[in-house]
Protein backbone atom coordinates (compact mmCIF):
# COMPACT_ATOMS: atom_id res chain seq x y z
CA UNK A 1 0.00 0.00 0.00
CA UNK A 2 1.36 3.23 -0.68
CA UNK A 3 0.76 5.97 1.98
CA UNK A 4 0.77 9.59 1.62
CA UNK A 5 3.37 11.05 3.33
CA UNK A 6 3.07 14.62 2.49
CA UNK A 7 2.63 17.49 4.32
CA UNK A 8 1.51 20.73 4.93
CA UNK A 9 3.80 23.52 7.03
CA UNK A 10 3.36 26.62 7.71
CA UNK A 11 1.42 27.01 3.77
CA UNK A 12 4.31 24.99 2.26
CA UNK A 13 3.49 21.71 0.99
CA UNK A 14 6.28 19.31 1.81
CA UNK A 15 6.38 16.11 0.02
CA UNK A 16 7.48 14.03 3.14
CA UNK A 17 8.11 14.85 7.09
CA UNK A 18 11.34 14.08 7.64
CA UNK A 19 14.27 17.10 6.99
CA UNK A 20 17.38 17.33 7.47
CA UNK A 21 18.50 19.55 10.80
CA UNK A 22 20.74 22.97 10.30
CA UNK A 23 24.52 21.93 10.99
CA UNK A 24 24.63 18.48 9.98
CA UNK A 25 24.03 18.74 6.54
CA UNK A 26 26.22 21.54 5.45
CA UNK A 27 24.81 23.09 2.64
CA UNK A 28 23.42 19.75 1.35
CA UNK A 29 26.19 19.42 -1.25
CA UNK A 30 28.93 17.14 0.24
CA UNK A 31 26.48 14.55 1.76
CA UNK A 32 27.39 11.16 1.33
CA UNK A 33 25.14 8.24 0.06
CA UNK A 34 22.14 11.15 -0.12
CA UNK A 35 18.79 9.61 -1.05
CA UNK A 36 17.06 12.58 -1.94
CA UNK A 37 13.86 11.12 -1.84
CA UNK A 38 13.22 10.96 1.21
CA UNK A 39 13.98 14.37 2.12
CA UNK A 40 10.85 16.23 2.61
CA UNK A 41 13.50 19.45 3.04
CA UNK A 42 16.86 20.13 4.29
CA UNK A 43 17.93 23.33 6.34
CA UNK A 44 21.41 24.52 5.67
CA UNK A 45 24.27 25.01 8.24
CA UNK A 46 23.74 28.41 9.79
CA UNK A 47 24.95 31.47 7.91
CA UNK A 48 25.87 35.06 9.09
CA UNK A 49 25.66 38.03 6.95
CA UNK A 50 29.73 37.73 7.15
CA UNK A 51 32.09 34.69 6.79
CA UNK A 52 32.68 33.19 10.77
CA UNK A 53 35.82 30.45 11.36
CA UNK A 54 34.16 29.21 14.11
CA UNK A 55 35.36 28.06 17.50
CA UNK A 56 38.72 26.25 18.23
CA UNK A 57 39.35 22.80 18.76
CA UNK A 58 38.57 20.35 19.73
CA UNK A 59 34.72 21.58 19.20
CA UNK A 60 32.77 18.33 19.90
CA UNK A 61 32.94 15.29 22.95
CA UNK A 62 30.59 12.83 23.31
CA UNK A 63 28.44 12.27 26.37
CA UNK A 64 26.17 8.53 26.97
CA UNK A 65 23.93 8.86 24.38
CA UNK A 66 24.52 12.49 22.53
CA UNK A 67 27.55 14.47 21.91
CA UNK A 68 28.54 18.19 22.73
CA UNK A 69 29.38 20.36 20.05
CA UNK A 70 30.61 24.38 19.54
CA UNK A 71 31.20 24.91 16.20
CA UNK A 72 30.85 28.39 16.28
CA UNK A 73 28.51 28.81 13.21
CA UNK A 74 31.87 28.42 10.88
CA UNK A 75 30.47 29.50 7.52
CA UNK A 76 31.00 31.67 4.07
CA UNK A 77 29.01 34.17 4.63
CA UNK A 78 25.54 35.07 2.64
CA UNK A 79 27.40 36.11 -0.23
CA UNK A 80 29.05 32.91 -0.78
CA UNK A 81 25.88 31.09 0.10
CA UNK A 82 23.53 32.88 -2.20
CA UNK A 83 26.87 32.52 -5.21
CA UNK A 84 28.14 28.54 -4.66
CA UNK A 85 25.14 26.63 -2.96
CA UNK A 86 21.81 28.76 -3.65
CA UNK A 87 22.34 27.63 -7.95
CA UNK A 88 22.69 24.19 -6.83
CA UNK A 89 19.77 23.78 -4.76
CA UNK A 90 17.22 25.46 -7.26
CA UNK A 91 18.09 22.36 -9.06
CA UNK A 92 16.90 20.25 -6.69
CA UNK A 93 13.18 18.40 -5.66
CA UNK A 94 12.68 19.50 -2.04
CA UNK A 95 13.02 22.47 -0.81
CA UNK A 96 16.08 24.10 1.26
CA UNK A 97 15.58 26.76 4.35
CA UNK A 98 18.63 29.03 5.22
CA UNK A 99 18.97 29.03 9.21
CA UNK A 100 19.75 32.94 9.51
CA UNK A 101 22.12 34.24 12.72
CA UNK A 102 22.36 37.69 13.33
CA UNK A 103 23.86 39.65 16.48
CA UNK A 104 21.16 42.40 15.98
CA UNK A 105 17.35 42.12 15.02
CA UNK A 106 18.28 44.64 12.33
CA UNK A 107 20.78 41.87 10.73
CA UNK A 108 18.33 39.29 10.72
CA UNK A 109 16.08 41.56 8.95
CA UNK A 110 19.30 42.12 6.62
CA UNK A 111 19.74 39.00 6.09
CA UNK A 112 15.94 38.03 5.09
CA UNK A 113 16.30 40.69 2.55
CA UNK A 114 19.48 39.72 0.63
CA UNK A 115 17.74 35.96 0.61
CA UNK A 116 14.16 36.76 -0.26
CA UNK A 117 14.36 36.55 -4.36
CA UNK A 118 17.42 34.36 -4.22
CA UNK A 119 16.22 31.00 -6.69
CA UNK A 120 16.77 28.09 -4.89
CA UNK A 121 16.45 29.13 -1.14
CA UNK A 122 12.92 27.83 -0.47
CA UNK A 123 12.62 29.78 3.39
CA UNK A 124 14.11 30.95 6.19
CA UNK A 125 14.77 29.05 9.12
CA UNK A 126 15.70 31.90 12.19
CA UNK A 127 18.26 30.67 14.32
CA UNK A 128 17.10 32.22 18.02
CA UNK A 129 18.94 29.15 19.71
CA UNK A 130 22.24 29.25 19.03
CA UNK A 131 24.26 28.21 22.17
CA UNK A 132 28.11 28.57 20.63
CA UNK A 133 27.84 32.26 19.47
CA UNK A 134 29.21 35.36 22.04
CA UNK A 135 26.54 37.76 20.12
CA UNK A 136 23.22 37.17 19.75
CA UNK A 137 21.95 33.12 19.18
CA UNK A 138 20.44 32.32 22.54
CA UNK A 139 20.00 35.60 23.88
CA UNK A 140 17.10 36.41 21.27
CA UNK A 141 15.43 32.90 22.42
CA UNK A 142 15.15 33.31 25.70
CA UNK A 143 13.42 36.42 26.11
CA UNK A 144 10.03 36.59 24.32
CA UNK A 145 9.90 40.21 23.24
CA UNK A 146 13.78 39.54 21.47
CA UNK A 147 12.54 36.74 20.04
CA UNK A 148 9.22 38.82 18.95
CA UNK A 149 11.35 41.18 17.48
CA UNK A 150 13.79 39.29 15.42
CA UNK A 151 10.78 37.51 14.22
CA UNK A 152 9.20 40.59 13.03
CA UNK A 153 12.18 42.25 11.80
CA UNK A 154 12.64 39.10 9.32
CA UNK A 155 8.99 39.02 8.90
CA UNK A 156 8.58 42.12 6.92
CA UNK A 157 11.82 41.93 5.09
CA UNK A 158 10.62 38.52 2.93
CA UNK A 159 7.86 36.34 1.33
CA UNK A 160 9.44 33.16 2.24
CA UNK A 161 8.09 30.95 4.99
CA UNK A 162 9.56 31.97 7.96
CA UNK A 163 10.51 29.28 10.87
CA UNK A 164 11.68 30.10 13.92
CA UNK A 165 13.99 27.80 15.95
CA UNK A 166 13.55 27.36 19.76
CA UNK A 167 15.79 26.90 22.42
CA UNK A 168 15.02 24.55 25.62
CA UNK A 169 16.98 26.36 27.55
CA UNK A 170 13.75 28.47 28.94
CA UNK A 171 11.40 28.38 31.49
CA UNK A 172 8.10 28.11 29.55
CA UNK A 173 8.81 27.63 25.71
CA UNK A 174 5.03 28.15 25.05
CA UNK A 175 5.74 32.05 26.05
CA UNK A 176 8.15 32.00 23.35
CA UNK A 177 6.12 30.14 20.90
CA UNK A 178 3.23 32.76 21.49
CA UNK A 179 5.54 35.12 20.77
CA UNK A 180 7.26 34.70 17.59
CA UNK A 181 3.59 33.15 16.12
CA UNK A 182 1.94 36.36 16.84
CA UNK A 183 4.94 37.94 15.50
CA UNK A 184 4.19 36.76 12.46
CA UNK A 185 6.48 32.62 12.02
CA UNK A 186 4.79 30.57 9.57
CA UNK A 187 6.06 27.56 11.81
CA UNK A 188 8.33 26.58 14.91
CA UNK A 189 11.24 24.23 15.53
CA UNK A 190 11.51 22.42 18.37
CA UNK A 191 13.94 22.18 19.89
CA UNK A 192 17.54 23.45 19.42
CA UNK A 193 20.10 21.48 21.57
CA UNK A 194 20.63 21.88 25.61
CA UNK A 195 23.81 23.44 26.40
CA UNK A 196 25.65 21.35 28.32
CA UNK A 197 29.44 20.84 29.69
CA UNK A 198 31.80 18.17 30.30
CA UNK A 199 35.36 17.98 32.07
CA UNK A 200 38.34 16.91 30.90
CA UNK A 201 39.49 14.59 34.15
CA UNK A 202 43.02 14.58 32.68
CA UNK A 203 43.24 18.41 32.21
CA UNK A 204 41.16 19.70 35.04
CA UNK A 205 39.19 22.00 32.33
CA UNK A 206 36.52 21.91 29.56
CA UNK A 207 36.58 19.05 26.99
CA UNK A 208 35.41 21.77 24.71
CA UNK A 209 37.46 24.82 23.78
CA UNK A 210 34.30 27.09 24.13
CA UNK A 211 33.91 24.95 27.70
CA UNK A 212 29.77 24.65 26.79
CA UNK A 213 28.59 23.11 23.90
CA UNK A 214 25.07 22.11 22.54
CA UNK A 215 24.03 18.77 23.64
CA UNK A 216 22.40 16.49 20.79
CA UNK A 217 21.30 13.09 20.26
CA UNK A 218 19.22 10.26 21.60
CA UNK A 219 19.66 11.33 24.93
CA UNK A 220 17.84 14.50 24.32
CA UNK A 221 15.03 12.94 22.98
CA UNK A 222 12.25 12.89 25.82
CA UNK A 223 13.26 16.19 26.67
CA UNK A 224 12.81 17.12 23.39
CA UNK A 225 9.12 15.77 22.76
CA UNK A 226 8.34 17.42 25.66
CA UNK A 227 9.48 20.80 24.64
CA UNK A 228 7.95 20.39 21.25
CA UNK A 229 4.53 19.09 22.66
CA UNK A 230 4.39 21.92 25.16
CA UNK A 231 4.80 23.99 22.30
CA UNK A 232 2.62 23.00 20.12
CA UNK A 233 -0.30 22.86 22.54
CA UNK A 234 0.43 26.23 22.74
CA UNK A 235 0.21 27.45 19.16
CA UNK A 236 -1.76 27.20 15.74
CA UNK A 237 1.02 27.35 13.52
CA UNK A 238 2.79 24.05 13.19
CA UNK A 239 5.30 22.75 15.15
CA UNK A 240 8.51 20.92 13.57
CA UNK A 241 9.91 18.40 16.44
CA UNK A 242 13.67 17.93 16.38
CA UNK A 243 15.77 16.09 19.14
CA UNK A 244 17.18 12.75 18.85
CA UNK A 245 15.70 11.49 16.23
CA UNK A 246 17.46 8.06 14.99
CA UNK A 247 14.94 5.89 13.93
CA UNK A 248 11.12 5.77 12.66
CA UNK A 249 9.89 5.40 15.78
CA UNK A 250 11.60 8.33 17.50
CA UNK A 251 10.15 10.49 14.50
CA UNK A 252 6.58 9.08 15.39
CA UNK A 253 6.72 10.28 18.85
CA UNK A 254 6.94 13.92 17.85
CA UNK A 255 4.19 13.44 15.43
CA UNK A 256 1.97 11.75 18.03
CA UNK A 257 2.75 14.54 20.47
CA UNK A 258 1.47 17.14 17.86
CA UNK A 259 4.75 18.24 15.26
CA UNK A 260 3.61 18.49 11.45
CA UNK A 261 7.30 17.24 10.38
CA UNK A 262 10.46 16.06 12.34
CA UNK A 263 14.55 17.37 11.68
CA UNK A 264 16.85 14.83 11.84
CA UNK A 265 20.63 15.68 12.79
CA UNK A 266 22.98 13.82 14.79
CA UNK A 267 21.62 10.55 13.86
CA UNK A 268 22.92 11.15 10.03
CA UNK A 269 26.73 12.18 11.89
CA UNK A 270 26.37 8.04 12.32
CA UNK A 271 23.96 6.68 10.00
CA UNK A 272 24.47 8.35 6.30
CA UNK A 273 21.14 6.65 5.26
CA UNK A 274 19.36 7.86 8.69
CA UNK A 275 16.97 10.02 7.17
CA UNK A 276 15.80 7.42 4.30
CA UNK A 277 15.41 4.64 7.02
CA UNK A 278 13.13 7.52 9.31
CA UNK A 279 11.21 8.04 6.34
CA UNK A 280 10.65 4.61 5.14
CA UNK A 281 10.07 3.50 8.50
CA UNK A 282 7.33 6.27 9.05
CA UNK A 283 5.61 5.46 5.76
CA UNK A 284 6.08 1.09 6.80
CA UNK A 285 4.29 2.23 10.41
CA UNK A 286 1.34 3.77 9.01
CA UNK A 287 1.16 1.30 6.50
CA UNK A 288 0.89 -1.87 9.13
CA UNK A 289 -1.78 0.13 11.12
CA UNK A 290 -3.44 0.94 8.19
CA UNK A 291 -3.73 4.44 7.15
CA UNK A 292 -2.95 5.62 3.58
CA UNK A 293 -2.03 8.84 4.96
CA UNK A 294 0.71 10.39 7.38
CA UNK A 295 -2.66 12.93 7.74
CA UNK A 296 -4.44 9.82 9.64
CA UNK A 297 -2.33 9.70 12.19
CA UNK A 298 -3.83 10.06 15.96
CA UNK A 299 -2.17 13.02 17.66
CA UNK A 300 -2.21 13.60 21.46
CA UNK A 301 -2.87 17.47 21.46
CA UNK A 302 -4.71 18.34 23.97
CA UNK A 303 -5.74 22.42 24.04
CA UNK A 304 -4.16 24.32 26.78
CA UNK B 1 32.81 6.46 -0.16
CA UNK B 2 30.89 2.69 0.46
CA UNK B 3 29.11 1.72 3.54
CA UNK B 4 29.36 -1.90 4.07
CA UNK B 5 28.77 -4.00 6.64
CA UNK B 6 31.59 -5.62 7.24
CA UNK B 7 32.60 -9.16 9.13
CA UNK B 8 35.85 -9.22 11.39
CA UNK B 9 38.20 -11.75 10.03
CA UNK B 10 41.30 -11.88 12.41
CA UNK B 11 43.14 -9.74 15.25
CA UNK B 12 47.03 -9.63 16.03
CA UNK B 13 49.03 -8.39 18.65
CA UNK B 14 51.98 -5.89 17.07
CA UNK B 15 52.56 -4.74 20.76
CA UNK B 16 52.12 -4.21 24.09
CA UNK B 17 48.64 -3.51 24.35
CA UNK B 18 48.56 -3.04 20.13
CA UNK B 19 46.45 -5.10 17.89
CA UNK B 20 45.71 -5.18 14.10
CA UNK B 21 41.69 -6.34 13.83
CA UNK B 22 41.41 -7.08 10.02
CA UNK B 23 37.90 -7.11 8.21
CA UNK B 24 36.70 -8.06 5.03
CA UNK B 25 36.11 -4.80 3.34
CA UNK B 26 36.26 -5.29 -0.57
CA UNK B 27 34.73 -2.35 -2.36
CA UNK B 28 37.59 -0.30 0.06
CA UNK B 29 39.99 -2.07 -0.26
CA UNK B 30 40.20 -1.82 -3.84
CA UNK B 31 40.48 2.15 -3.07
CA UNK B 32 42.19 3.07 -0.33
CA UNK B 33 44.64 5.32 -0.84
CA UNK B 34 47.74 5.71 2.10
CA UNK B 35 46.50 7.76 4.92
CA UNK B 36 42.83 7.67 4.41
CA UNK B 37 40.48 6.42 7.16
CA UNK B 38 37.64 4.34 7.75
CA UNK B 39 34.78 5.36 10.17
CA UNK B 40 33.11 2.76 12.42
CA UNK B 41 29.87 1.63 14.41
CA UNK B 42 29.04 -1.31 15.19
CA UNK B 43 25.62 -2.97 17.69
CA UNK B 44 26.09 -1.86 21.06
CA UNK B 45 29.00 0.18 20.48
CA UNK B 46 29.22 4.14 21.19
CA UNK B 47 26.67 6.59 19.57
CA UNK B 48 29.51 8.01 17.09
CA UNK B 49 31.69 6.23 14.63
CA UNK B 50 35.36 6.02 15.40
CA UNK B 51 37.86 6.78 12.68
CA UNK B 52 41.13 4.51 11.90
CA UNK B 53 43.54 4.90 9.35
CA UNK B 54 43.74 2.00 7.11
CA UNK B 55 46.68 0.00 7.99
CA UNK B 56 47.14 -2.49 5.40
CA UNK B 57 44.76 -3.27 2.26
CA UNK B 58 44.80 -6.16 0.15
CA UNK B 59 42.47 -8.47 -2.02
CA UNK B 60 39.20 -7.58 -0.12
CA UNK B 61 40.50 -7.30 3.21
CA UNK B 62 41.56 -3.97 4.89
CA UNK B 63 43.04 -4.32 8.10
CA UNK B 64 43.29 -0.95 11.18
CA UNK B 65 45.56 -0.51 14.52
CA UNK B 66 44.13 -0.27 17.58
CA UNK B 67 44.95 -0.35 21.39
CA UNK B 68 42.18 -0.24 24.01
CA UNK B 69 41.88 3.54 25.18
CA UNK B 70 37.80 3.53 26.18
CA UNK B 71 35.08 1.22 26.32
CA UNK B 72 35.10 1.62 22.34
CA UNK B 73 37.78 0.27 21.53
CA UNK B 74 37.96 -2.49 24.26
CA UNK B 75 34.90 -3.92 22.46
CA UNK B 76 36.19 -3.97 18.95
CA UNK B 77 38.76 -5.47 20.38
CA UNK B 78 37.15 -8.09 22.12
CA UNK B 79 35.08 -9.23 18.79
CA UNK B 80 35.94 -12.40 17.21
CA UNK B 81 36.02 -13.56 13.17
CA UNK B 82 32.24 -13.35 11.94
CA UNK B 83 31.54 -10.50 14.16
CA UNK B 84 30.51 -7.06 12.01
CA UNK B 85 30.85 -3.72 12.28
CA UNK B 86 29.55 -0.69 10.08
CA UNK B 87 32.18 0.42 7.81
CA UNK B 88 32.03 3.59 6.39
CA UNK B 89 35.07 4.88 3.95
CA UNK B 90 37.70 5.27 2.34
CA UNK B 91 37.23 8.90 4.05
CA UNK B 92 39.77 12.35 3.82
CA UNK B 93 42.46 12.74 1.79
CA UNK B 94 45.30 10.47 1.88
CA UNK B 95 49.13 11.38 1.84
CA UNK B 96 49.41 12.76 -2.10
CA UNK B 97 52.98 10.28 -3.14
CA UNK B 98 53.78 11.78 -6.30
CA UNK B 99 56.52 10.10 -9.12
CA UNK B 100 59.64 12.50 -8.44
CA UNK B 101 61.02 12.02 -5.59
CA UNK B 102 64.10 9.24 -5.46
CA UNK B 103 64.05 8.42 -1.43
CA UNK B 104 61.43 8.40 1.16
CA UNK B 105 61.18 8.99 5.11
CA UNK B 106 57.92 7.47 7.19
CA UNK B 107 58.25 8.67 10.52
CA UNK B 108 55.67 7.35 12.92
CA UNK B 109 55.34 7.26 16.89
CA UNK B 110 53.12 4.62 18.40
CA UNK B 111 49.67 4.23 16.67
CA UNK B 112 50.80 6.74 14.23
CA UNK B 113 52.45 3.78 12.18
CA UNK B 114 48.88 3.16 11.08
CA UNK B 115 49.36 4.82 7.67
CA UNK B 116 53.04 3.51 7.16
CA UNK B 117 52.34 -0.10 5.57
CA UNK B 118 49.94 1.74 2.62
CA UNK B 119 52.66 5.13 1.92
CA UNK B 120 55.41 2.17 2.28
CA UNK B 121 54.07 0.35 -0.79
CA UNK B 122 52.55 3.26 -2.66
CA UNK B 123 56.20 4.78 -2.54
CA UNK B 124 57.99 1.50 -3.18
CA UNK B 125 55.69 1.50 -6.28
CA UNK B 126 56.82 5.20 -7.67
CA UNK B 127 60.45 3.40 -7.27
CA UNK B 128 61.39 5.37 -4.05
CA UNK B 129 63.60 4.40 -1.41
CA UNK B 130 61.49 3.71 1.62
CA UNK B 131 63.11 4.03 4.97
CA UNK B 132 60.74 3.44 8.21
CA UNK B 133 61.44 5.04 11.16
CA UNK B 134 59.31 4.15 14.48
CA UNK B 135 58.99 5.27 17.99
CA UNK B 136 57.76 4.75 21.03
CA UNK B 137 58.21 5.10 24.89
CA UNK B 138 59.93 1.99 25.42
CA UNK B 139 60.87 -1.48 22.76
CA UNK B 140 57.88 -3.35 24.06
CA UNK B 141 56.03 -0.82 22.59
CA UNK B 142 57.21 -0.54 19.13
CA UNK B 143 55.06 -1.75 16.32
CA UNK B 144 57.11 -5.46 15.53
CA UNK B 145 55.48 -4.53 12.12
CA UNK B 146 57.95 -2.75 9.29
CA UNK B 147 58.12 -2.55 5.80
CA UNK B 148 61.41 -0.27 4.53
CA UNK B 149 64.60 -0.67 2.72
CA UNK B 150 66.10 0.72 6.14
CA UNK B 151 64.49 0.73 9.61
CA UNK B 152 65.50 2.78 12.31
CA UNK B 153 64.27 2.10 15.69
CA UNK B 154 63.55 4.70 18.74
CA UNK B 155 62.85 4.69 21.96
CA UNK B 156 62.67 7.46 24.42
CA UNK B 157 64.54 5.07 27.40
CA UNK B 158 66.57 3.76 24.46
CA UNK B 159 65.61 -0.01 25.19
CA UNK B 160 65.86 -0.59 21.33
CA UNK B 161 67.35 1.60 18.70
CA UNK B 162 68.06 5.38 19.25
CA UNK B 163 67.31 6.86 22.76
CA UNK B 164 65.03 9.58 21.78
CA UNK B 165 62.23 10.67 19.14
CA UNK B 166 61.44 9.01 15.90
CA UNK B 167 61.91 12.63 14.39
CA UNK B 168 65.20 13.01 16.10
CA UNK B 169 66.04 9.53 15.05
CA UNK B 170 64.88 10.22 11.34
CA UNK B 171 67.69 10.90 8.46
CA UNK B 172 66.58 13.05 5.65
CA UNK B 173 64.91 12.37 2.24
CA UNK B 174 63.54 13.66 -0.60
CA UNK B 175 60.22 13.13 0.69
CA UNK B 176 59.05 12.95 4.43
CA UNK B 177 55.95 11.67 5.46
CA UNK B 178 55.16 10.89 9.25
CA UNK B 179 52.20 10.14 11.77
CA UNK B 180 51.55 9.99 15.70
CA UNK B 181 50.93 12.43 18.69
CA UNK B 182 49.89 15.65 17.81
CA UNK B 183 53.30 17.27 19.52
CA UNK B 184 55.29 14.73 17.85
CA UNK B 185 54.29 15.96 14.42
CA UNK B 186 54.66 19.90 15.29
CA UNK B 187 58.17 18.67 16.31
CA UNK B 188 57.99 17.32 12.26
CA UNK B 189 56.94 20.82 11.04
CA UNK B 190 59.62 22.42 13.17
CA UNK B 191 62.55 20.18 11.07
CA UNK B 192 60.88 19.04 7.58
CA UNK B 193 58.39 22.31 7.13
CA UNK B 194 57.27 20.41 3.95
CA UNK B 195 57.03 17.27 5.49
CA UNK B 196 53.40 16.02 4.80
CA UNK B 197 51.54 14.70 8.22
CA UNK B 198 48.55 12.98 9.04
CA UNK B 199 46.89 15.05 12.38
CA UNK B 200 44.64 13.41 14.82
CA UNK B 201 41.49 14.66 16.30
CA UNK B 202 37.92 14.01 17.51
CA UNK B 203 35.99 13.58 14.95
CA UNK B 204 32.02 13.49 14.65
CA UNK B 205 30.28 12.54 11.49
CA UNK B 206 33.74 11.24 9.09
CA UNK B 207 32.44 12.66 6.27
CA UNK B 208 32.55 16.73 6.40
CA UNK B 209 29.51 17.62 7.48
CA UNK B 210 29.53 18.16 11.41
CA UNK B 211 32.67 20.63 11.50
CA UNK B 212 33.88 18.79 14.77
CA UNK B 213 37.05 18.24 13.04
CA UNK B 214 38.47 21.35 13.09
CA UNK B 215 42.04 21.61 11.79
CA UNK B 216 43.37 25.52 12.40
CA UNK B 217 45.51 26.53 9.67
CA UNK B 218 48.50 28.91 9.66
CA UNK B 219 46.86 31.22 6.99
CA UNK B 220 43.73 31.58 9.74
CA UNK B 221 40.66 29.99 10.03
CA UNK B 222 40.06 26.18 9.80
CA UNK B 223 39.17 23.37 7.88
CA UNK B 224 37.99 19.67 8.37
CA UNK B 225 40.54 16.62 9.14
CA UNK B 226 37.96 14.26 7.89
CA UNK B 227 37.76 15.99 4.38
CA UNK B 228 40.65 18.28 3.53
CA UNK B 229 42.70 16.11 5.84
CA UNK B 230 43.70 14.26 7.55
CA UNK B 231 47.01 14.73 5.86
CA UNK B 232 48.23 17.81 5.64
CA UNK B 233 51.97 20.06 4.19
CA UNK B 234 53.35 20.18 8.11
CA UNK B 235 53.44 24.14 8.03
CA UNK B 236 50.14 24.57 6.86
CA UNK B 237 49.21 23.95 10.29
CA UNK B 238 49.02 26.19 13.37
CA UNK B 239 50.50 24.06 15.61
CA UNK B 240 49.72 26.31 18.90
CA UNK B 241 45.87 25.29 18.31
CA UNK B 242 45.54 21.71 18.13
CA UNK B 243 45.38 19.93 20.73
CA UNK B 244 48.13 18.43 21.31
CA UNK B 245 47.03 15.56 23.09
CA UNK B 246 43.18 13.43 22.94
CA UNK B 247 41.90 12.15 25.96
CA UNK B 248 39.74 9.27 24.50
CA UNK B 249 37.77 7.98 27.42
CA UNK B 250 34.14 9.06 26.92
CA UNK B 251 32.50 9.60 30.54
CA UNK B 252 29.97 7.37 30.69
Amino acid sequence: MSVDMSVAVGGMRLRGPVLAASGTFGYGTEVPLLERRALGGMVSKGIFMRARDGTPPPRIAETPGGMLNAIGLQGPGVEALVRDFAPQWAEWDFPVFVNINGETAAEYGELAARLDAVPGVGGLEINISCPNVEQGGLYFGNDPRAAASVTEAVRRRTKLPVWVKLTPMVSDIGVIARAVEAAGADALCAINTFVGMSMDLNAYKPRLSFRTGGLSGPAIRPLAVHLAHQAARAVRIPVIGIGGITRAEDALEFLVAGCSAVQVGTATFVNPRAIAEVHDGIAAFLAAKGMGSLSDLPRYLPRD
Amino acid sequence: MFLLDAAITGRRQVARDMFVVSMAAPEIAASVRAGQFVNLAWSGGPLLRRPFSVYRADGDWIEIVLKAVGQGTAQLLAMTPGDRVSCLGPLGHGFEIGAGPKSVVLVSGGLGVAPMPLAAREARSLGMRVTWVHGARSAGDLCSEFDGDEVVWATDDGSNGFRGTAVAAAPGADLVLACGPNRMLSAVAERWPEALVAVETYMGCGTGVCLGCAVPLERGGFDRACKEGPVYRAADIEWSSLPSHLSYAVTA
